[in-house]
């Protein structure tokens, strides 16, 4: 029997098209039965697993310029499969590294709410449910049951809506495939976003948009060599999935730490 | 009304006395039961955490007592394995200090995670990989050693060891406290190394994060390093207050030097490899990941350079040296200097390694984050405070903590008569045995 | 048996040890771990089959397709409809947050009739049968004594079914006080009525330009159709568009722009001469278009040239001259350039000489009704109802002033102006409005000068409001006659602003009516029905839906299957056959409107003693700020440097907020002629200094706990200010002082 090469899945987010309107971030809600409060002013209590954050230049005016980076959970391969900085601190198993897909999974029943992941994770990408979630009475109707809403006191994030790969999976099943066509699956934010800056698709496979995009170089636990294309904090090791485009140099560089004077590519900080 | 729970041959204040003393520390503990159960029945909303401060005050505190908890595992180390007989003086006093600290953690811990009930699953879902995971396994069963530690010492209160069974119980667990001291030690070694290496793996945190070996973070020696080094400290600091408290001298200034020499030097060699370790990091690791160590120290509102000076020169190196010399440790101002400031420097340095490690932004279009607990939060963290010194009141009142005592403080006249009648239905006891120190 | 004391503590020890032996304590811990999986009040969302429905979103003029996916009859997500001509698959953070409009507490469940005073939140309910006999009572009643005429209706849109439902009962009625809410819209109907002689709406060819220059417009900030305008820009970045950005604050689209051009605010007009200065001087024009099917350019040219040298705008606008000259040169040598106005979204209509200029330039590359360029899209013609058959009554009421002052000898050129409602019944200076509509528009929100429109609505003895949801309006109607949801009814949605070619989808029900509400268009006819006579006949229809489906005709049964029906043979008229100006070519200068003035910058209100600075509105896709306020998940996407906790930031230049002595976070007052609000204040290098921005869209005391009391509404700080030709209102912004609280 041939034996598949694993799936990894990931994304490309193009900061050029990005508009920063938010509606990646509300798709994933609407998705994900994410609740809301009264106040979400804080957005250190604001469960948004998608988040769009607004990046200035630091320049004074007229020459100030801003760029929109939305962040879904990286889904970290650290640099061994698996290896995420989430995946192997948590102690009961409740986040888990999906060998077959490369999707960080949560278990919102395993998960006891140590929130050690979330001091783990340096993209603050996992949220608390500090909160019961509660819907105005009526609107728990418009509840998605492909996931659980959560309970108080377990930590959630993005997953890539592997709910929408399981459906996906079952779908082809019944025509008698087992492997999916690129479209068929794609997370919420990627079907979403109305500036079609959000590509999803298989990082393995050279025939997806995501593939050609990042160009990863697997030499380079998949560093990028499209000279556009960036990951966050590629320098700390996490091996992230999500890359981004950007056409300007102080975006790119704003996606990770460097020294002055230190130029912008530079290998991963250790074991390598 | 309670002189025949009290050992002989020493004195304590009278019983309303202490009854309104246990009422006061117990009225604070009741501020801190009311805050656990909010926690409890709302959930962690009642508290300031949020989601860059997963990690706060509380897993502070945690570390904290462990932390100065390990002079327990340490003295009963220096004690039964290494044959420190002056210790026996203090030892009692430490396990108490230990058991204490140990039971606060896990209190706390039971109180921070979102989930208090499915808490179980730490052990039965284990994730070997992870740092907690070994904390919890440890953790639990050196707090179930320092049990077994504290029980003898239960066993010997007067009425108790009237009974038979509790009295050979007693005696014949004080004869295996050396594989106890053993295995305490051991996993003491482990859980406050583990300890450290919560923060020391956090490879996606530049600032905690440290090379080390094999599976282990330097930080994972430094935890269990500093912690006895600390430990010993705090026991002191505890007892020396506990002697200030009671107006007499409990332990023996032997036993104290002893063990504040030992301390001295462990603190003297513990804050060299810290300094070395900082060193390293602030040199190679840091910048490897594109930050300088002034990143970590600027553009906020409280986290300066003085907070690193502070916990390694001024709350490491100063008390070593003290420590270190005789004239320092007889000193008793310099040596109460040398401990309260040891003891502070291993909880600042527990600070740091949890709660600067949450503040310190790692994306560079973050910022820092500054976090102060909720009254809930410090209800909480009192809590075992309060229930640390009604524990040590009663244990101090009622078992013979310090063997010592009787010899320092000669009583004139014998205790209360009262008991004599209760005596009398009570099967006899040997009263030679009674009077042997505790750990015998 | 005697229990001594060993005895007990035996049986203390051997219990608990006995105890933490049995399977007890094990299946405790078990059993409540459990619990805790499946917590009672944490909702477990029942499960079922699963399909999905094609309908069109009505929360914006944007029309959008949208999939809404369903499990049994419950509505569990909106998406984008994939193929759909405005949105291809691509939906707004609003559309996507529908559905918590539609099951969410802001919906108004039951016809309601205020008991109490206005506003003050005090309703019974009412049976729709009552509901509507006392409508027509009233109507009746004011019909009879000849005052049909003070009957008004405010609707967000005069295109579709719907408002023409409306249009037509007012007709018939006897009323011509159907007002429109004001947009840019307004400015560039007015614009192509005067300089191309056509009533028509504007149609940009985005998707075919390559160098966009925009004064101002919020191109990824919800101007125009906003996903559509999300779409282009992508496109752009695909192949090469270029978009330059003029405006003084760096918006969103000044951020993705590939220039920004910061000019001081209200001098956009300026600019746009100077533009067309370097453009004929250096006779980069399109000499084609301009000599063969356009009248008065020499007109034109010479005040152009006489007045707007490079040199001249660079102190009118504050650009440097060699920027204005490059731009110029790269707008007229772009292949398909085109050039836009109407500020962020456009909710204000601005200044007609800024519309006229900026059209102006159009012209002057020649891109009029062109591939790449400006369409002048007239309105799909598939409402052909027949003719009303007005009675005496209806005749004399017809014949009357329009309240609003449109179409009257001051502004004949103007079909409505809203704006001016508030002041002429305040004024009394016409004639009173006893009863007023207002359909799917939310004035007492939107309109500027708050409390002006308030104090209006004030003096109207009887307001309807056909609200589905508890607007600002709404809560200060008399009757509330809810409207169904748009996830479960029927309308069509004709071709949204902007579009180059007609396109009309259709919004259907979803789900069933959730609640005791009434599809606005069956109410207009049952109304009709109960007035009897010549207004009965006119509105022969069972019901909405039958008349929709008559309506639509063919047309019908494409949209139900695709969604929408897009004009397959639409045809782009010639040069020759599209201007029917009086001298049928494209006017520069409008022979209707005479004489060029010089350009003079809108002046808005406030002195500069007392106000020292300028406060400007700005829009972000991520508030709604029109007749839908934000449901919570738009509000959870604010960002914590635009709202914290109750409080809005103005936006400021760290210069001017160090000249005012303000750090960032503090609070402030903020205070203009109008009104005043404590405001936070957060530092922006990408504002121009003198400058203070407010967000639009928050600031409701209406809908949910999710958004009433949240901020500021914008428009309880400014006030209209009259154009002199249109007489629309072109504030874009107020002077304002700012002062530590």
């Amino acid at each position: 029997m041939k034996h598949k090469k694993a799936k990894k899945y990931g994304m490309v987010i193009d900061l050029d098209k990005c508009t920063g309107c938010g509606s990646c971030m509300v798709a994933c809600m609407a998705e994900n039965n994410v609740p809301f409060r009264k106040d979400e002013s804080n957005k250190l209590l604001s469960i948004t697993w998608m988040r769009v954050y607004k990046l200035t230049n630091g320049k004074p005016f007229p020459n100030t310029d801003i760029c929109y980076l939305p962040r879904p959970c990286m889904h970290c391969e650290g640099q061994h499969e698996g290896h995420s900085p989430c995946v192997t601190v948590c102690p009961a198993i409740a986040t888990d590294y999906n060998i077959e897909t490369g999707i960080v999974s949560q278990i919102y029943t395993r998960c006891f709410g140590c929130r050690y992941c979330m001091a783990s994770c340096p993209y603050h990408a996992r949220y608390f449910n500090w909160w019961d979630p509660v819907w105005p009475d009526g609107m728990e109707k418009y509840l998605s049951p492909n996931v659980s809403p959560r309970m108080r006191g377990v930590v959630e994030k993005c997953s890539f809506c592997f709910h929408k790969y399981q459906l996906a999976k079952e779908k082809a099943f019944m025509k008698g495939r087992r492997e999916l066509k690129e479209d068929e699956y794609q997370t919420a934010c990627t079907q979403a976003c109305p500036a079609d800056a959000i590509t999803f698709g298989d990082l393995n496979n050279p025939n997806h948009a995501v593939y050609r995009m990042a160009k990863p170089d697997p030499k380079h636990h998949g560093r990028p060599t499209n000279p556009h294309a960036f990951r966050l904090l590629e320098r700390l090791g996490t091996n992230p999935k999500v890359y981004y485009l950007s056409s300007r140099e102080w975006v790119r560089r704003a996606g990770d730490n460097y020294l002055e004077n230190e130029s912008i590519a530079k290998k991963p900080a250790h074991h390598e | 009304m309670d002189s025949a729970l009290i050992p002989r041959g020493v004195k304590r204040c009278p019983f309303p006395q202490f009854i309104l003393f246990v009422a006061i520390v117990g009225a604070v503990l009741l501020w801190g039961v009311y805050a656990m159960l909010l926690c409890w029945f709302k959930g962690l909303n009642q508290t300031n955490m949020n989601d860059a401060y997963g990690f706060a005050l509380w897993i502070w505190a945690d570390l904290a007592v462990i932390a100065v908890g390990g002079g327990a595992f340490f003295t009963g180390l220096l004690r039964y394995i290494f044959g420190k007989d002056d210790l026996k003086n203090i030892i009692n006093y430490a396990v108490l200090i230990g058991f204490i600290c140990y039971s606060s953690a896990l209190l706390i811990l039971a109180i921070d995670i979102g989930q208090p009930l499915r808490g179980w699953f730490i052990f039965w879902h284990a994730n070997v990989h992870s740092m907690l995971t070994e904390v919890a396994f440890c953790l639990s069963c050196y707090f179930g050693v320092l049990t077994i530690e504290y029980i003898p010492l239960i066993l010997e209160n007067r009425q108790i060891d009237r009974v038979p069974f509790f009295h050979h119980l007693g005696h014949n667990m004080h004869e295996t406290m050396a594989v106890f001291a053993a295995t305490g030690a051991f996993l003491s070694f482990f859980h406050q190394g583990s300890l450290g290496g919560v923060a020391g793996v956090l490879f996606g945190r530049p600032f905690a994060f440290r090379e080390g070996i094999l599976i282990w973070p330097w930080t994972f020696f430094l935890f269990t390093w500093s912690a006895a080094a600390c430990g010993p400290c705090f026991t002191i600091l505890i007892t020396k207050i506990t002697e200030t408290v009671t107006r007499k001298k409990l332990v023996k200034d032997s036993a104290i030097e002893l063990l504040a020499k030992i301390s001295g030097w462990m603190l003297l060699t513990y804050s060299i490899a810290k300094t070395a370790d900082t060193w390293y990091w602030a040199t190679v690791t840091a910048p490897s990941m594109g930050q300088t160590l002034m990143d970590f120290y600027s553009n906020n509102p409280l986290y300066g350079i003085w907070i690193l000076i502070l916990e390694i020169a001024i709350c490491g190196f100063v008390p070593a040296f003290i420590l270190i010399t005789k004239k320092g440790r007889k000193n008793s101002l310099a040596l109460w200097i040398a401990i309260t400031l040891a003891t502070i420097g291993v909880c600042i340095n527990r600070w740091v390694m949890v709660l600067q490690v949450m503040a310190v932004p790692v994306l560079t279009f973050e910022s820092w984050f500054m976090y102060f607990p909720s009254w809930q939060e410090i209800a909480t963290t009192i809590l075992p405070v309060a229930y640390g010194v009604i524990l040590i009141a009663i244990s101090y009142r009622y078992l013979p903590v310090f063997p010592n005592e009787p010899e320092l403080n000669p009583m004139e006249t014998l205790p209360a008569q009262e008991t004599e009648k209760e005596e009398a239905v009570e099967p006899s006891v040997d009263l030679e045995q009674e009077l042997k120190p505790a750990e015998a | 048996m005697k229990i001594d004391r060993r005895s007990f503590l035996s049986f203390l020890i051997g219990g608990g040890a006995g105890t933490a032996l049995s399977p007890l304590p094990w299946k405790l811990m078990d059993d409540s771990s459990i619990w805790t999986q499946m917590w009672p009040w944490t909702p477990v969302p029942e499960d079922g089959e699963a399909s999905y429905v094609n309908s069109a979103c009505t929360l914006c003029p944007g029309g959008c397709g949208i999939t809404v996916r369903k499990i049994d009859d419950r509505a569990v997500k909106i998406e984008g409809m994939k193929g759909h001509p405005v949105n291809n698959g691509g939906l707004c953070i609003l559309g996507l947050s529908g559905l918590q409009l539609l099951y969410g507490p802001t919906r108004v469940k039951t016809p309601l009739k205020r008991v109490g005073k206005r506003g003050q939140g005090s309703w019974e309910k009412i049976s729709w049968k009552d509901a509507i006999s006392e409508v027509a009572k009233i109507l009746s009643d004011l019909r009879s004594t000849g005052q049909s005429h003070t009957v008004g209706c405010i609707s967000d849109s005069d295109r579709g079914t719907v408002p023409r439902l409306f249009e037509r009962f007012l007709t018939v009625y006897g009323s011509p006080n159907l007002m429109r809410t004001s947009s840019i819209i307004d400015s560039y109907e007015l614009t192509l009525h005067l300089m191309q002689g056509v009533q028509a709406s504007p149609g940009f060819d985005f998707e075919n330009a390559d160098f966009i220059l925009s004064f101002g417009s919020g191109i990824i900030d919800g101007w125009g159709s906003p996903v559509r305008m999300f779409r282009a820009n992508s496109a752009w970045r695909n192949t090469g568009g270029k978009i330059i950005q003029i405006e003084p604050r760096l918006s969103n689209t000044a951020a993705k722009s590939d220039k920004w051009i910061p000019a001081n605010p209200g001098t956009e007009a300026a600019l746009a001469l100077g533009i067309a200065h370097v453009i004929i001087k250096e006779s980069l024009y399109d000499a084609e278009f301009v000599d063969n099917y356009s009248a008065g350019f020499e007109d034109w040219k010479r005040f152009v040239l006489d007045k707007y040298g490079p040199d001249s705008v660079a102190t009118i606008t504050g650009i440097d001259n060699t920027t204005i000259i490059a731009l110029a040169r790269s707008f007229a040598r772009a292949s398909k350039p085109l050039a836009i106005c109407g500020r962020g979204q456009g909710t204000t209509p601005g200044s007609l000489d800024e519309c006229t200029t900026v059209h102006a330039l159009n012209a002057l590359v020649g891109n009029i009704n062109k591939q790449g360029g400006i369409f002048a899209v007239a309105e799909p013609d598939y409402i052909n109802w027949p003719e009303v058959e007005m009675d005496a009554t209806a005749a004399i009421g017809m014949q009357k002033d329009r309240l609003d002052g449109a179409g009257s000898k001051k502004y004949p050129f103007s079909r409505y102006l809203l704006n001016r409602l508030p002041q002429a019944i305040n004024s009394g200076e016409k004639y009173p409005l006893k009863a007023l509509f207002v359909g799917d528009a939310n004035p007492l929100y939107t309109m500027s000068d708050s409390k002006a429109v308030k104090k209006a609505f004030d003096k109207v003895p009887f307001v309807v409001s056909f609200s589905s949801y508890m607007n600002e309006t709404a809560q200060n109607a008399d009757l509330i006659l809810p409207n169904h949801a748009y996830l479960e009814r029927y309308e069509d949605i004709p071709t949204p602003p902007g579009m180059p070619k007609p396109v009309i989808s259709l919004t259907r029900p979803v789900v069933e009516p959730q609640l005791n509400t009434k599809h606005t268009g069956d109410i207009i006819i049952l109304l009709a029905k109960a007035m009897g006579g010549n207004i009965a006949d006119a509105f022969a229809w069972n019901s909405y839906d039958a008349c929709l489906k008559e309506t639509l005709g063919n047309k019908w049964q494409v949209m139900i299957k695709k969604g929408f029906w897009s004009y397959p043979d639409f045809f782009v008229q010639t040069h020759e056959e599209s201007f029917d100006t009086i001298s049928g070519k494209f006017e520069f200068v409008s022979k209707e409107t005479g004489s060029l003035k010089q350009f003079k910058p809108v002046n808005i209100e406030g002195d500069k003693t007392n106000y020292p600075l300028l406060l400007m509105p700005y829009d972000s896709i991520r508030l709604a700020n029109g007749v839908i306020g934000n449901p919570p998940f738009v509000m959870k996407s604010v960002d914590d440097t635009v709202l914290k906790g109750n409080n809005v930031f103005i936006e400021i230049n760290p210069k001017t907020a160090g000249e005012q002595g303000l750090r960032e976070g503090q609070l402030a007052m903020l205070s203009t002629p109008v009104g005043k609000a404590k405001v936070k204040v957060h530092l922006f290098d990408g504002i121009m200094p003198g400058l203070v921005a407010l967000p639009r869209g928050l600031g409701h005391t209406a809908f949910d706990d999710y958004l009433a009391g949240k901020g500021i509404n914008f428009n309880e700080l400014i006030g209209p200010v009259e154009d002199p030709v249109s007489g629309l209102d072109t504030a874009w912004g107020i002077r304002v002082k700012l002062a530590k609280v």
